[in-house]
């Protein structure tokens, strides 16, 4: 049996990188994406277990991507954990209506992301 | 003429009470269609006063009645007069009549003495004579140039008459009838014909001037009927007529007017009424007039000034929408890298890249302790410039009461176990639930707490949350070194410490009690501090327990 895929929908290559660090013994396939756009189609074609989704992102921004997701039948079952940088009152709601399973604000603990991970793939 | 007054005249707005409708359309078509209008508008014109003009023709009205009180009384002394005359005549002609019957009663007795040869009878003859000569002088008195000379002539003839009457008497006493009697019937007769032609004459001009009087006094009441009809009816014309042009000569800019104000009333500035009238409906349209100027004036520059304020408005509302843009994309590149920093700090002290080195531990420790104290001042730096933008809303929610102290506490109990302090929380345990924006007083709570952490080297730091009313009252009490008196009132203010040594001694911004402030104001609370310096400081502030929904607008 594969390992559970986990989509990681990121920009920042430093974050990226902390992601990568902390799932890396862990027994996750790490798969990456840049922007909104390459988060959906990545999403429609891998049908990863788990995406984390950051907010603020080129093209197309993590609430519009988290939204395309939703509305494909196939993709829309997908947890979706929303990484916001807490900018003003009302992200987590917004992130939420948008379609978010769980939600973080940055800087989030590693620890706290990967127990949310596990929780959103069943591991827990 | 009728053109322009249909304008004036017509129209919805000219609708009249429908009380009047009937009248009223009346009034309009003559207005229109009659020189009615023309002169309506000519009084309209003319430079006087509404009083004078009304008195004018109350006068006129007055005047007119006169008048006719002075033909009428004219009228009946002409008739009286002609009465007279009537009677004058009718005597006249009796009198002429008895004339007449003197002369034939004087033919009479003559022909009586011949027959009866007494002196009576004579004597008669001669009274005859006498009441004959009385009546024509009776008519003489105011008889023509004809009839005069007729009387005359009478005159002449009777004494002839008369004469002879004598002769006959002289001859009659002689008795001498034959001879009287042929006196008679020769001289005597003819000349008693003569003179009763003559009388007869009088008579028919005395009658005739009978009937031309009463002619001319039938023709006289005839004249008179006519007149006093004509005066009543041109009377009543002109009464009518006086009514009718003064009252529409007010009526019509009175209409003007209420068309003009229910243009106003309905925010037609602009409009301007006109009127004819040069009176005080006059000064009125013009009075009217300088009032929807002004209005119309103060109309446009509150529109210029509703449009420059909607103008920056939109300016205001474009520079803050940049400045929310720029906090947001500030926060956002301000916490990526600190999320990097904090993210592979934490990684590193859990081992998650190979056991760290003891002697390397402490300095990571310390790179992780100063992020977080980054952290916390980008995070005050952030709430601060929302707050001055204005742009700091809360998010409003249900929330517990023990969970925010229990969030407080937890964040800050390694750093008062570091300090060896005692950290107890005393919260009421029958709390409900309550609505507001958890997070915010969660950050207060913590704001509180941190700084009495901070000014406290040994004692302890309690944190109390409790009901009073409809109030929450959260309290942070601790045995720090406290704030001196006169340093109470200042400190919630922005970048305050009781003084610069302290925070060289104890860092940090001063920026905490400030945010705290603010966000417990935006809850509609209050906060508020009692201290004693060496003792240590007790802070309160008490949140409505339901926070209602304007506040957050607020």
């Amino acid at each position: 049996m594969s390992q559970k895929k986990i989509l990681l929908v990121e920009d920042n290559e430093f974050n990226r990188k902390i992601v990568r660090d902390l799932l890396a013994r862990q027994p996750y396939d790490l798969l990456e994406a840049h922007d909104g756009e390459a988060g959906v189609v990545a999403a429609r074609r891998d049908k990863p277990d788990v995406i984390v989704m950051d907010v603020q992102l080129p093209k197309l921004s993590g609430l519009d991507a988290t939204r395309a997701i939703r509305a494909e039948p196939e993709t829309a079952k997908i947890p979706i954990i929303v990484v916001t940088s807490f900018a003003l009152s009302g992200d987590d709601k917004k992130a939420m209506d948008a379609g978010a399973s769980a939600y973080l604000a940055k800087p989030y603990s590693p620890r706290q992301l990967l127990d949310t991970i596990r929780r959103m793939a069943g591991d827990a | 003429m009728p053109g322009n007054e249909v304008g004036i005249l017509d129209g919805p707005a000219a609708t009249p009470p429908a009380a009047t409708g009937l009248s009223d359309r009346t009034a309009r078509l003559l207005l229109i269609y009659t020189p009615l209008g023309r002169l309506v508008r000519a009084v309209a014109r003319m430079r006087s006063s509404v009083h004078f003009k009304l008195l004018a023709a109350f006068l006129l009205v007055a005047l007119l009645v006169a008048v006719m009180g002075a033909i009428s009384l004219e009228i009946m002394s002409r008739m009286s007069r002609q009465s007279e005359a009537m009677h004058h005549a009718h005597h006249r002609v009796t009198s002429a009549r008895q004339a007449q019957h003197a002369l034939a009663l004087q033919m009479n007795y003559t022909a009586m003495a011949l027959i009866l040869r007494d002196e009576a009878t004579i004597g008669s003859i001669l009274k005859e004579n006498n009441r004959l000569n009385t009546m024509l002088a009776q008519i003489e008195d105011a008889a023509p140039a004809e009839e005069r000379e007729a009387i005359q002539r009478i005159r002449s003839a009777q004494g002839d008459v008369m004469a002879t009457v004598a002769d006959v008497a002289n001859l009659v006493r002689d008795g001498k009838v034959e001879q009287a009697m042929q006196l008679q019937l020769k001289s005597g007769y003819p000349l008693f014909q003569q003179v009763e032609g003559l009388v007869e004459q009088v008579v028919r001009i005395e009658e005739g001037n009978m009937d031309r009087q009463r002619d001319a006094t039938a023709l006289a009441n005839r004249h008179a009927f006519y007149l006093m009809g004509g005066l009543v009816i041109a009377s009543l014309m002109l009464a009518l007529l006086l009514g009718f042009v003064t009252s529409w000569s007010f009526i019509l800019p009175v209409r003007e007017a209420q068309r003009f104000l229910g243009r106003v009333a309905k925010g037609d500035f602009s409009t301007t009424v006109t009127v004819d009238n040069r009176d005080e409906f006059g000064d009125l349209a013009a009075q009217m007039n300088r009032m929807s100027a002004e209005l119309n004036r103060l109309y446009e520059e509150q529109q210029a000034a509703a449009r420059q304020l909607e103008m920056v408005n939109t300016q205001l509302a474009r520079a803050s929408q940049a400045k929310s843009e720029f906090l947001a994309n500030m926060s956002h590149e301000l916490r990526t890298p600190m999320n990097a920093i904090l993210g592979f700090t934490e990684m590193i002290l859990d081992d998650i890249y190979g056991e760290v080195p003891p002697d390397i531990r402490g300095p990571i420790q310390d790179v992780r302790t100063c992020g977080q104290q980054l952290l916390r001042l980008i995070n005050d730096v952030l709430d601060l410039s929302k707050i001055e933008a204005g742009r700091m809303e809360l998010s409003l929610t249900d929330y517990s009461v023990q969970e925010v102290v229990e969030t407080a506490r937890t964040s800050l109990r390694s750093l008062a176990a570091e300090k060896g302090l005692e950290f107890v929380a005393d919260v009421a345990p029958d709390l409900p639930l309550a609505y507001g924006d958890g997070k915010r007083i969660t950050q207060c709570l913590t704001n509180l707490v941190g700084n009495a952490l901070k000014f406290t080297k040994q004692g302890r730091v309690e944190i109390g949350a409790r009901l009073d009313g409809d109030c929450v009252v959260y309290r942070v009490t601790d045995t720090g070194i406290g704030i001196p008196a006169d340093q109470l009132d200042q400190i919630f203010g922005e970048f305050r410490q009781v003084d610069a040594s302290i925070s060289r001694e104890f860092g940090g911004t001063g920026l905490g009690l400030s945010i705290t402030k603010t966000f417990v104001e935006l809850h509609g609370g209050r906060i508020w501090v009692e201290s004693e310096p060496g003792r240590g400081s007790t802070f309160r502030f008490a949140i409505p327990l339901r926070v209602a929904e304007a506040t957050e607008a607020a």
